[in-house]
């Protein structure tokens, strides 16, 4: 295998010199997978055991920028013949004991024999429950969570959801009912068949095809009187794809094959019972034989294959080939790993933008404001080369960075004010985030000291999370959605249907907040926490067991009953090695700067949501990490490279791309963002009620204070840990509101307001017009719009007031006002 | 906004496609199934699988010009979303604008239509396409997708498909729709369609049964008019799952305060439906909570949006979202200038958000400007404009007797209601009295019950008459029953064992009684109806799967709507 894989990129290097001369196709071959001791054997590995195999193969051919998938196109030609049969897509099955040598052709040219085994026809293998039969459910979607699968079951018919539980499923298969769903002395007639093809009226309609593969499987497991398997048989211990990568053309397809690898060593090739999905439809789509077709869009896309609870991915880039004469040199990590992407796809970036634009950007998203008119003056009046990394250090030492990050995780901490009581404890944790951000806490102190917070309110003000998240469940899932980017609770009730993680996962994280206990502090909503003394455990929901606690995918701990667990469980959170810590941070902050996280949601990092650039998320965390977790270091080198800097305009082949960071993604100003910015325009301030006049919306030490404003355009309402309840969509109401809302007219016409100030002001129209768009815009007008709104102004000479109002108005409806570009 | 005139020769050129029976299964499943329009020949080229998912029934396309623009949106898809799929081509233009006249040899798609030509406000029933043209020209963002139950994966919501469905400009055909009439402090059971008449006195109370116009069917003496009417209705004499709170939570969504709360809690049906099918126009919001502010709260619960968050809340006519929808402080003249001041400076680059925010923002703006000139949602709340003779027929409800803090007998909001939905509504909220009768049951069911009475049944002439009967389900209901002993001051208290409803329209097979208590009037007897059934029977009557459909919580999760199927014997 090796050795015709280095043959191959030694042909590869050498057809691109032959480039003119030769068309394609120096050679096919058929992909093979790397089983075990067969690795290094260049014969390949095919083995039909019983009549129930089948085996999908990829059959690839040299291109011309390197190997091309002609599954469908290729001529098969298998000696003798007799033995297996191969239909046109690359599909094998077996015809009758023996071995067979196959050949693959296309264009006149010819791949290496490949040998191919058919045993057992006679005496079939026995079939397993678990391996073979619970698949069938799972593909066709009978245990999912519309149907059978879900809690209740369906129509007095219940499976495991996705099969984690073969043991119940075989329960309720044979022995509920009365055992009337299966008949092995008449299998045909079996309720379970008769119920998938639809012939007894199913609820589902039809599922499998009387005579299909599958059914002649199920057919033969009730003929075998339903065997379950035994405790020694074989189990699953990892599904693999082929091929893993490749580099593919638009509009283009691509065979995938799946086989699946035993503990014993035993392997079988499952690409027909594997559930695909592709992460970007709008890149590529997968049939459910795993057919892979590219579309029109360049980028890089991923395909799964989830089988049993295991995963594999497939990578495809989807090059859009242009070549710019050079790329720019990347200067930092991030730029690197962007740029190594770009070149890959061929997506050129677009140039860097100019100062306004990149001044109103980075104070956007550092400082959640707008630059003042001069501040805005004086940075583009600097000629200091470094005037950019100066601004953002200036940025990221103001107060209002740390208001702006408070807020954001003031809201996912679920810092709440629900009753009068409950307002000082609410105070207290936003002005400890705020002032975590504010001294640049280490970000593993500052988890740390949230999941192991102790006593009361007073003392340690991040008890409040405890207060909010009141239960032990929420406990766990919110501590791993927040802070790993886990999100588990599906595996509070059963195993979690794309990932890895089963119930036990679960509870042994719960057994870490076991014995934290709740006292009753100075009044209800003032409490405090402590942990007693007992040993952390928390009962499996279905066995009952004791579970003593474990990081997920951490070892199970023996704790002191007189230590408190949590200490343990911060331990292994922030640990460097922590697979899940780093990267949920760093995927959560490219998220706030670029609008779209490397993985989405910023939250979900699953196996089966991979990222769109794994090389530079690994980057970025090691750095991250290397940095003793600043994450004031991690804006800085957000906001430094390049990436950051890029203009959102695109140049002549860039403007579809959509996840490779080419150019800066435009955003919609956030709620709290936007109020701020209007009143800076307007010259006007929203007063809330119980705070000082003056503060700022995005200073707002919770989300209880009453503001339509805020509510329209998707304040959320920290009532859960998820950055989704912000919502960042358009509607009707929101539009309305800033069109013609009674609270945006009286700032416009405020009398202390900017369009007041103007009438009485001893300058020039043009002069407030180049102010406005300082103040808006950070940047002066072009000489159209300055026209257009000095005419305006000329035209309600009469009303001058109006006309200042007006013109107000129209800048803060305006698209280059409401969104970050 | 005109419906093209020759839109039935463009709807014969592209006939129905009927999708095998294997789609329509995935399809109830809920799981993801793509439907693609473009033309055949491409659509084999490019996605084998397809043509053999789907019968397709093409004529040949014309050729046509492949013209990538920075930006293609098309508004081209219409479809029914479960079972069959049906495609055709639904074209709106602006009224004047000039159309190419349609000759089939020279079409060019809709696509190729600049977006100049097109009116905004088309727009944002459209997707945003990108600019992939196929070889067709057909941008390939513009299939519909049937997101069922995706992790993560991005994709059309059904409510895309849902507008797409409403894009198609087929006419003024009534949509489906709810109205929930809560009682709220809880009907007593067995005073309203099931009168005990075997209790003992201390059980029965005073009132008799009368007959209706089916027979069999005997509700109480204080509803003469819907007794003429049952033919229509279904009364459900059993209704269980019911706590003993006051709460309208329960009635609006089938479920309580407390469920999924740390993501949340669950979504009311309106809110649901506001996400899954998304508004019939864009300027009329799909959920309307008609209820005023009560003093005891949960009995003017408008119905919250749960885990779904505040997008998706009824819009209450007496908000600043109500305001916002009448000029504030500028007259129509100046809007105009301003409009054409903001048109002259708003001048950054669409093409540069690619996830079509900016695009939605143009478009509802536009909406918006609309609006402030006429609102078809403020017109509906504006009873001056309907018939007088139809206001009286409904009565007033007053005087409103009863009441201390619970909702009014307001009989005038089942008329806005109706009006609401002829707007374009899809589920309107109400509470309709006060009925927690701790005391003088028997002459607080006299007055609510004559007056709902009234109303009630000229809501189901006024439906009929407007041919909407089969499309609106109207749910009447309160959140429990009442004790079967009458206590000291000819009260009945809380009894949350079993309760009571009444349903008409939507479809349903109406002259049934379903269930009945036991001679006592105490508990279930025969065929208990869960209260998710009933909002499951809704949903369905709302053409809404509840066993398929889920809504995706916070954590990423599918939650399905209810629990419970609809009523059988109902749909």
């Amino acid at each position: 295998m090796n050795i015709q894989a280095c043959v191959r990129f030694g042909l590869v290097a050498f057809s691109s010199l032959w480039v003119l001369s030769v068309q394609s196709a120096d050679r096919i071959w058929i992909e093979f997978h790397s089983v075990g001791d067969h690795s290094d054997s260049k014969e390949a590995p095919i083995l039909l055991r019983g009549s129930d195999a089948r085996w999908q193969l990829a059959v690839s051919q040299d291109g011309t920028t390197g190997p091309i998938d002609v599954t469908q196109r290729a001529q098969y030609l298998a000696e003798p013949s007799g033995i297996i049969q191969i239909d046109s897509d690359g599909m094998v099955r077996p015809l009758q004991n023996g071995k067979a040598t196959l050949r693959v052709s296309r264009d006149s040219i010819q791949s290496e024999p490949v040998t191919i085994e058919v045993s057992n026809m006679d005496n079939p293998l026995p079939i397993h429950f678990g391996n073979h039969i619970v698949p069938i459910f799972t593909k066709y979607g009978c245990n999912g969570g519309g149907c059978h699968g879900k809690l209740a079951g369906q129509n007095g018919f219940k499976l495991s959801l996705l099969g984690f539980e073969p043991v119940e499923d075989y329960e309720h298969l044979v022995k509920e009912s009365r055992g009337r769903r299966l008949f092995p002395s008449a299998p045909d007639q079996s309720l379970l068949l008769l119920k998938a093809i639809n012939a007894s009226p199913h609820g589902g309609g039809q599922k499998i095809v009387q005579d299909s593969h599958e059914y002649r499987l199920l057919r033969r497991w009730i003929e075998q009187a339903m065997p379950f398997g035994s405790e020694n048989d074989p189990v699953l211990a990892s599904i693999e794809l082929i091929p893993r990568e490749r580099t593919m053309e638009r509009d283009s397809m691509q065979q995938l094959s799946v086989i699946a690898r035993y503990s014993d060593g035993s392997y079988e090739n499952i690409t027909r019972t594997v559930q695909f999905e592709s992460n970007n439809q709008d890149m590529a789509e997968v049939t459910p034989t795993g057919l892979v077709t590219t579309r029109q869009l360049a980028g890089d896309v991923s395909i799964m294959a989830r089988y049993q609870g295991k995963v594999a991915v497939f990578r495809s880039s989807i090059p859009l080939g242009a070549s710019p004469t050079e790329w720019p040199e990347p200067k930092t990590n991030i730029d690197r790993a962007v740029l190594a992407k770009l070149k890959k796809l061929g997506i050129p970036p677009s140039k860097k933008c100019d100062d306004g634009t990149f001044l109103r950007r980075v104070t956007l998203d550092i400082a959640g404001r707008l630059p003042t008119v001069q501040e805005t003056e004086s940075f583009l009046k600097e000629t200091d080369p470094n005037k950019r990394s100066r601004w953002i250090d200036a940025m990221l030492e103001s107060e209002d960075y740390a208001d702006h990050f408070a807020n954001k995780w003031n809201a996912i901490l679920r810092n709440r004010r629900t009753t009068p009581e409950s307002q000082f404890g609410s105070f207290a944790f936003h002005d400890w985030i705020r002032q975590s951000f504010y001294e640049n806490k280490r970000y593993d102190h500052f988890v740390k000291e949230i999941v192991t917070a102790s006593g009361s309110i007073e003392s340690h003000p991040p008890v409040v999370w405890f207060r909010e998240v009141n239960n032990v469940e929420s406990r766990v899932e919110d501590a791993a959605q927040l802070f790993l980017g886990q999100r588990i609770q599906c595996a509070r009730c059963h195993h979690h249907p794309y990932e890895k993680w089963s119930q036990s996962d679960y509870f042994q994280m719960a057994a870490f907040f076991s014995t934290l206990e709740k006292k009753t502090g100075r009044s209800n909503q003032d409490p405090m926490f402590v942990s007693k003394v007992a040993n952390p455990s928390a009962a499996h929901p279905k066995s009952g067991t004791g579970l003593k606690p474990a990081g997920l995918d951490g070892k199970t701990l023996d704790l002191e009953a007189t230590g408190d667990p949590r200490q343990a469980l911060a331990e292994w959170m922030v640990d460097r090695s922590n697979p899940f810590f780093a990267k949920a941070l760093v995927n959560r902050y490219w998220k706030h700067f670029f609008g779209k996280g490397l993985i989405e949601p910023e939250d979900d990092l699953r196996l089966t949501n991979p990222p769109s650039n794994p090389e530079l998320l690994e980057a970025m965390a090691n750095d991250f990490i290397a940095s003793g977790f600043d994450m004031k270091q991690l804006v800085r080198d957000l906001c430094n490279s390049e990436t950051y800097q890029y203009s959102s305009d695109a140049n002549e082949s860039n403007l579809s791309d959509s996840n490779g960071f080419s150019r800066f993604y435009p955003k919609r100003l956030q709620a709290e963002v936007l109020l701020d910015s209007l009143d800076k325009i307007c010259g006007t301030q929203t007063v809330f009620e119980g705070l000082p006049t003056g503060t700022r919306a995005v200073a707002l030490p919770n989300t209880a204070f009453n503001s339509y404003f805020l509510t329209v355009f998707g304040r959320p309402e920290s009532s859960t840990a998820c950055e989704c309840e912000r919502s960042q969509t358009t509607n009707l109401a929101q539009c309305l509101h800033l069109l013609n809302s009674k609270e945006i007219q009286s700032k416009l016409s405020d009398p202390n307001g900017r369009s007041s100030q103007w009438i009485v002001s001893p300058y020039s129209r043009e002069v407030h017009v180049r102010e406005l768009y300082l103040a808006a815009f950070s940047r002066q007008p072009t000489p159209e719009e300055e026209a257009s709104a000095l005419a305006y102004l000329a035209k309600k000479e009469a009303k001058l007031h109006e006309g200042y109002e007006d013109l107000v108005w129209a800048i803060l409806n305006s698209k280059e006002f409401l969104f970050n570009h | 906004m005109g419906v093209l005139a020759n839109h039935n020769s463009l709807h014969r050129q592209f006939p129905k496609i009927t999708l095998g029976s294997n789609i329509a299964s995935s399809c109830q499943r809920g799981f993801k199934v793509k439907w693609h329009f473009a033309r055949p020949s491409c659509l084999r080229a490019c996605h084998p699988a397809i043509a053999t998912l789907a019968t397709l029934q093409f004529p040949p396309l014309p050729p046509c010009n492949c013209r990538p623009g920075p930006q293609q949106q098309m508004p081209l898809l219409g479809t029914h979303p479960l079972m069959v799929a049906h495609f055709s081509l639904g074209l709106r233009y602006n009224k004047g604008s000039s159309l190419p006249a349609y000759e089939p040899p020279s079409l060019t798609l809709p696509h190729s239509l600049t977006s100049a030509s097109r009116s905004k406000d088309e727009e944002m029933l459209t997707v945003v396409g990108r600019a992939n043209p196929m070889c067709d020209g057909v941008s390939r963002r513009n299939f519909l997708k049937l997101g069922g139950l995706s992790f993560g994966v991005g994709g059309f919501s059904l409510a895309d498909l849902y507008r797409a469905e409403a894009s198609k400009g087929l006419g003024t055909s009534s949509h489906k729709a709810v109205i929930n009439i809560f009682l709220g402090g809880g009907p007593p059971h067995q005073d309203m369609w099931e009168i005990k008449t075997e209790a003992p006195s201390e059980i029965r109370g005073e009132f008799r049964p009368i007959p209706t116009n089916v027979s069999g069917i005997q509700i109480c003496e204080v509803f003469p008019e819907l007794a003429k009417r049952m033919d229509k209705a279904a009364v459900l004499r059993a209704v269980v799952g019911c706590k003993d709170r006051h709460e309208a939570y329960q009635c609006l969504s089938g479920w309580f305060p407390d469920d999924l709360r740390n993501v949340g809690g669950r979504p009311s049906l309106g809110s649901a439906v506001s996400k899954i099918m998304g508004p019939t126009d864009p300027a009329v919001p799909p959920y309307v909570g008609l209820a005023a502010k009560t003093q005891h709260g949960p009995w003017s619960d408008p119905g919250s949006p749960g885990f779904l968050g505040a997008a998706y809340s009824p819009f209450k006519p007496d908000g600043p979202g109500m305001d916002n929808m009448k000029l504030n402080g500028i007259g129509l003249d100046r809007l105009q200038d301003r409009r054409l001041l903001l048109k002259s400076l708003d001048g950054l680059k669409r093409e540069i958000d690619t996830s079509g925010t900016m695009a939605g923002m143009d478009a509802f703006e536009q909406r918006a400007l609309d609006v402030l000139t006429s609102s078809k949602l403020l017109d509906a709340l504006d009873l001056t404009k309907e018939d007088p003779k139809l206001v009286e027929r409904y009565g007033d409800g007053k005087p409103y007797k009863y009441q201390y803090d619970g909702a009014p007998t307001c009989n005038d909001h089942l008329l806005i209601a109706r009006r609401l939905i002829e707007a374009g509504v899809r589920v309107v909220s109400l509470s309709y009295g006060r009925w927690d009768s701790h005391g003088q049951n028997f002459k607080l069911v006299r007055d609510h019950g004559g007056k709902l009475d009234q109303c009630l049944s000229a809501l189901i002439d006024d439906l009929e008459s407007r041919g909407m009967l089969d499309d609106v389900s109207v749910v009447v209901w309160g959140e429990f029953g009442r004790t079967p002993k009458i206590n000291n001051d000819a009260g009945r208290d809380h009894w949350s064992q079993v309760s009571c409803a009444y349903l008409v329209g939507g479809g349903i097979r109406g002259g049934q009684a379903i269930g009945a208590t036991n001679r006592l009037g105490e508990h279930a007897a025969e065929r208990p109806v869960h209260m998710q059934e009933i909002v499951a029977t809704l949903y369905h009557n709302l053409g809404i799967d509840p066993k398929a459909s889920a809504l995706v919580d916070p954590s990423g999760r599918p939650q399905h709507l209810v629990d419970h199927g609809p009523i059988s014997e109902l749909i």
